[in-house]
């Protein structure tokens, strides 16, 4: 059991996604639903760029030319992290694009109202 | 009723997700080790010849727009093509 | 109502250009410290967002029109595109390209620079269309 206070960087990462998930499928309000899906993304980034860290070495951004690249991190997680944040940037716009559309029509954004008005129509 | 029985049941799911990644998390290797899986070869390619073949002080910036600019023509694509699906919601 | 305004008006005018030139410091600063065209371009598109949110719209549709925010945004994926292609062959076939210059100077590092201001410009611009479009909920 003491790995998970040893690696509390990966056990948080899946509780948050955890988290996320049950806000996405507790609440019937759109903009909740929304606000979980984003939570879940955030989760992922963290448990993805938290495996390049090594112990005693510091942050990739070369000051002294001398010194030896040993002692530095992974740079390799952090920059192919970069490309997932602008992806889950998009598909949060997309889906508040949607939910405008949707209350234009229904006038509401209750997710069970409207599939009862679409079920009288 | 039939709602109350829905919101248990999420909340039942959700939790044996995690305990099953929980148990995957236990197999994990030490945090921070140096000789972890991922640092490879790759990694110190990276580090050892970045400041000589494109000059930036900045090893991830010489990373995403040097070795690997395909990566972030693609990731501008994407957001371009968003643009154009919101303004294509939106006409009037 | 007028004198919240008043409020408002006065501080944008400090303030705005100050948020401005911050992001053009960390789009031009790409490849000596942390920064880049993403970080960069989203402070940018901020500034952009609080002068609309404080004078209005009429007041950002006269200087900065929509149709050459999109004009821009699709010269730059292509000169993105054209300008990485001609550094991939650049390297074989030994045409000319920007020196990789002394180590630390902002005018280094060959292609990189001129490839982080293309960036921000297509970030800053797509996400203040975005936000424009959201809040008068018609193109």
């Amino acid at each position: 059991m003491e790995i998970f206070t040893e690696n509390y960087f990966e056990t948080g990462a899946i509780i948050l996604f955890g988290i996320g998930f049950v806000t996405l499928m507790l609440h019937s309000n759109l903009i909740k639903k929304i606000i979980g899906m984003n939570i879940m993304d955030t989760a992922i980034f963290l448990f993805f760029i938290s495996k390049g860290y090594v112990t005693n070495k510091e942050a990739p951004i070369v000051v002294d030319i001398t010194k030896n690249p040993d002692s530095y991190i992974n740079p390799v997680p952090s920059a192919l992290m970069l490309t997932g944040i602008v992806v889950a940037v998009t598909t949060t716009a997309f889906a508040l694009a949607l939910t405008i559309k949707l209350y234009k029509h229904y006038n509401t954004i209750d997710l069970e109202k409207i599939l009862e008005m679409r079920e009288e129509s | 009723m039939v709602k109350k029985m829905r919101k248990a049941s999420a909340v039942f799911i959700t939790l044996i997700l995690i305990f099953v990644l929980l148990v995957g998390v236990k197999d994990l290797p030490e945090f921070g080790n140096i000789n972890n899986p991922t640092n490879n070869i790759l990694s110190q390619t990276y580090l050892e010849n970045t400041v000589l073949e494109t000059g930036s002080l900045n090893i991830v910036s010489g990373i995403i727009l040097d070795y690997r600019a395909l990566d972030t023509l693609m990731e501008a694509t994407v957001l371009f093509s968003g643009l154009i699906v919101i303004m294509l919601l939106f006409k009037s | 109502m007028i004198k919240k305004d008043i409020i408002l008006k006065e501080v944008g005018k400090i303030i705005i250009p100050l948020v401005q030139i911050f992001g053009i410091y960390i789009i031009v600063n790409g490849h000596l410290s942390s920064g880049g065209g993403f970080s960069g371009g989203t402070v940018l598109a901020s500034s952009l967002i609080i002068m609309h949110l404080i004078y209005g719209e009429a007041y950002v549709e006269k200087n900065i029109k929509k149709e050459t925010l999109i004009k821009f945004i699709s010269i730059s994926l292509i000169f993105y595109a054209v300008v990485k292609g001609y550094s991939f062959l650049s390297d074989v076939y030994n045409l000319p390209h920007p020196a990789l210059g002394p180590v630390g100077k902002i005018f280094s590092a060959g292609f990189i620079l001129y490839l982080n201001i293309v960036l921000g410009i297509l970030v800053a611009s797509i996400f203040y269309i975005i936000f424009s479009i959201f809040i008068s909920k018609e193109v």
